[in-house]
């Protein structure tokens, strides 16, 4: 690996060739100081910017993050850092036996076992149905699904709302013109994530859509034109031809709809700030309350990495599980 | 040979340090004189904000030199708006601050001792002065002051066969259901169920009860025979289906009263105002009266102080402007603007509270007994434990001294 990326720089000197005597123990040395090296220095100014903006607003907040979900930081502590405490793994010890907490995590769960399945499938659908059919009002659907993406949250909070309102809103009115009342789907416990879970899916699937309609018209035409030959119905087709080639594109939608499910903070914040009794409270939601409300610094940052954690797993199970297998 | 990453890393480096200072900036910068050029910086509160800007302007005519430049920032952000402006080292010169939160930003040292030559503490009511004090030393000049009482449809109280104000909680009860079965309204009170400042419309109900918050050796007494029945109380118009079980976060509630949705609820004075603006056709279908009884009818003292944050570098402006504003005049022209009751005891002999509207007069009432809130640092999470201490009832339907116990736990470890 070395000898070959060596030698393809061109670098002048004897690194081309591994010399002998150097031992692979010591391999790390010319290959470290090649890496700083003059030729390079254009390379390190172009990733500057970034690095400086990473160094300065990711991996210094992260490692903070990290250092100070062992300790006792609190509002009392921003005027003086000095006095903070260091109390071990009790932040986390104490997070398995909050209530708040549980219920938040139950309730961000649910939020993506139903919601997470539900975009990736509407948002396929969407997809498969904008390839094959309607013709010239494509672009006209596509924008029409992709609207709620881009749409501010607060905007999209007001006419859902509005849809919602168990007095004279949308739903409530057109149940009361066949006769029916309509339940308060924001005012109720069982009702009100199911709602917010709606919600998310009408916001999230104009993504997913855009993403398999690109993935779409990657698959060949003589694929499917196989298929057909051989009598395959457009189920078969869709569920042994489409379905399969799309793997890659489904993997990546799912990963990132379901990390972006697992941080919901916005709907339930402008929508019911986490009630009724805490039915739609998500463990961000909870943090951010910790964190802000509170300033319990130490505590919030022990939830930010429990969060982390179950993101990281569940990601790794799912790059395993769907996991391209046609190659 | 490796210049770039030690450049990339002091720069890192320097940009976290210049961002550190910036953010924790500290308090013993140079202090402008009163009449130097200056902007003052002031956050008002909720509609007191609104106002505070006029006068910001006539204080600038009177002292040419300052300018002061309001922002006014909404009571249910304003206590999360502070802390992160402490952190970040970003507070503005002076601020009005909420009764309840003096004892936390005291503790926080971010408030400068007020000047006790210049304001006599006797001038003010004592329960506002000592929402400030802290070890002997005053923190906040009181501004206004305010309690809780109970607003009510006249208009639809006739029509359900009910002539005269709820006296006892056993008459608000049968007011509340006849608001709903008689006079056909949608709700027949609003209390609010959950969520941020629910505290606010419960703790009346505890006061009134004869209970308390802390203790006399200043534990909680959330599980209490009284608190019990206060939160008895408050589940009986959710039992009942009288008031609703949830309402969304930024719920108004004086429009609901001005439909007849919510013929009936408990707020404060600043309310009256609301009416007059936004359902200026209630006029004479409403009046206010003391809380109704059970031991008796008592209130808390909310209010809000003025006060000058230690990092300011106006804090001889700050003073002035604080001056212009507790003089006894303005206060009684302030109340004119903002129907905020004054702090100052003389203020009171002003015309402007002599011809105050009838609807005021049960806030002057009820200001007799009212109690105050204990300073607490930690008042917004104790606060918040009663808010989900009553949601415990309202929402989840658990029993009340199943959710007094609860409260009495989770705020055990918020007092020192």
């Amino acid at each position: 690996m070395t000898t070959t990326t060596d030698s393809r720089r061109g670098a002048p000197g004897s690194t081309g060739k591994v010399r002998p005597g150097a031992g692979t123990g010591k391999g790390a040395g010319p290959r470290r100081r090649d890496r700083l090296s003059v030729q390079n220095l254009p390379g390190w100014m172009f990733s500057s910017p970034f690095l400086v903006l990473f160094l300065t607003f990711m991996a210094v907040p992260i490692v903070a993050t990290l250092v100070m979900s062992f300790t006792d930081f609190g509002l009392a502590n921003v005027r003086d850092p000095f006095s903070t405490e260091f109390t071990g793994l009790e932040n986390y010890t104490r997070l398995f036996e909050d209530e708040r907490f549980l219920t938040a995590l139950f309730n961000t769960g649910y939020f993506v076992v139903l919601g997470v399945p539900l975009t990736v499938g509407a948002g396929l659908v969407a997809a498969v149905l904008l390839n094959s059919g309607v013709g010239r009002l494509r672009t006209f659907f596509r924008v029409g699904f992709y609207a709620p993406v881009v749409t501010s949250i607060v905007a999209v909070a007001v006419v859902w709302r509005f849809v919602l309102d168990p007095a004279d809103g949308l739903i409530s009115g057109l149940a009361a013109e066949v006769g029916l009342t309509s339940p308060d789907f924001l005012g109720s416990k069982a009702l009100a994530m199911p709602s917010l879970i709606v919600m998310a899916v009408w916001r999230n699937m104009g993504t997913a859509m855009v993403l398999f309609l690109a993935g779409l018209q990657g698959i060949p035409t003589e694929v499917r034109e196989a298929a057909r030959l051989d009598g395959a119905s457009m189920w078969q087709e869709f569920r042994s031809v489409t379905v399969p080639l799309l793997r890659p594109t489904m993997l990546y939608v799912s990963v990132m709809t379901t990390i972006g499910f697992l941080n919901v903070f916005e709907e339930p914040f402008v929508m019911t700030e986490g009630g009724p009794d805490n039915s739609t409270l998500t463990v961000s939601l909870d943090m951010y309350r910790e964190g802000f409300d509170f300033f319990h610094m130490g505590y919030a940052s022990a939830m930010a990495y429990v969060l982390f954690t179950v993101i990281l797993a569940i990601t790794l199970l799912q790059l395993r599980l769907l996991k391209d297998k046609t190659r | 040979m490796q210049p770039i990453p030690r450049i990339a890393a002091a720069t890192a480096a320097t940009t976290a340090l210049a961002l550190l200072l910036t953010g924790c900036g500290s308090g013993g910068s140079e202090q402008a004189s009163a009449k130097d050029k200056q902007t003052l910086t002031v956050w008002g509160m909720g509609e007191e904000g609104k106002h505070l800007a006029k006068l910001g302007k006539e204080f600038n005519e009177k002292h040419s030199n300052i300018t002061v430049k309001v922002t006014p920032v909404g009571w249910d952000v304003v206590h999360q708006k502070l802390t992160s402006a402490v952190a970040a080292g970003e507070l503005p010169d002076m601020a009005q601050m909420g009764s309840t939160m003096m004892g936390e930003f005291i503790e926080l040292q971010a408030l400068e001792p007020v000047d006790e030559k210049t304001f006599d503490k006797g001038d003010y009511f004592p329960a506002a002065w000592n929402s400030g004090v802290k070890d002997g030393k005053a923190y906040g000049v009181p501004w206004y002051v305010d309690t809780r009482a109970l607003y009510y449809r006249t208009d639809l109280a006739e029509k359900a066969g009910v002539d005269e104000p709820p006296a006892t909680w056993d008459d608000q009860r049968k007011l509340a259901k006849a608001y709903k079965d008689e006079a056909k309204a949608e709700w027949g009170t609003y209390h609010q169920p959950a969520n941020v400042g629910t505290w606010q419309t419960w703790l009346p109900f505890l006061y009134s009860a004869g209970g308390q918050l802390l203790d006399k050796s200043g534990k909680p007494a959330l599980d209490s025979p009284e608190s019990v029945k206060a939160l008895e109380e408050y589940a009986h118009y959710f039992d009942k289906g009288l008031s609703r079980k949830s309402s969304p976060p930024d719920y108004d509630v004086v429009k609901d009263f001005g439909s007849g949705d919510a013929p009936m609820f408990i707020s404060g004075p600043w309310i009256v105002n609301n009416i007059k603006d936004q359902q200026p056709q209630l006029k004479g279908k409403y009046a206010t009266a003391p809380l109704p009884a059970d031991e008796s009818s008592t209130s808390w003292v909310g209010g809000a102080s003025l006060v000058t944050f230690e990092d300011s570098e106006h804090k001889a402006a700050a003073k002035e402007f604080q001056k212009f504003l507790t003089e006894t005049e303005q206060q009684g022209r302030w109340y004119e603007m903002a129907k905020s009751l004054p702090a100052k005891k003389a203020a009171w002999d002003e015309p402007a509270l002599k011809n105050a509207p009838e609807q005021l007069d049960a806030f002057e009432e009820q200001l007799k007994t009212a109690k105050t809130v204990p300073p607490l640092a930690k008042w917004e999470e104790f606060a918040s434990k009663i808010d989900e201490g009553v949601a415990r009832i309202s929402q989840k339907g658990e029993s009340p001294e199943k959710a007094a116990a609860w409260m009495q736990k989770a705020t055990q470890g918020l007092v020192d």
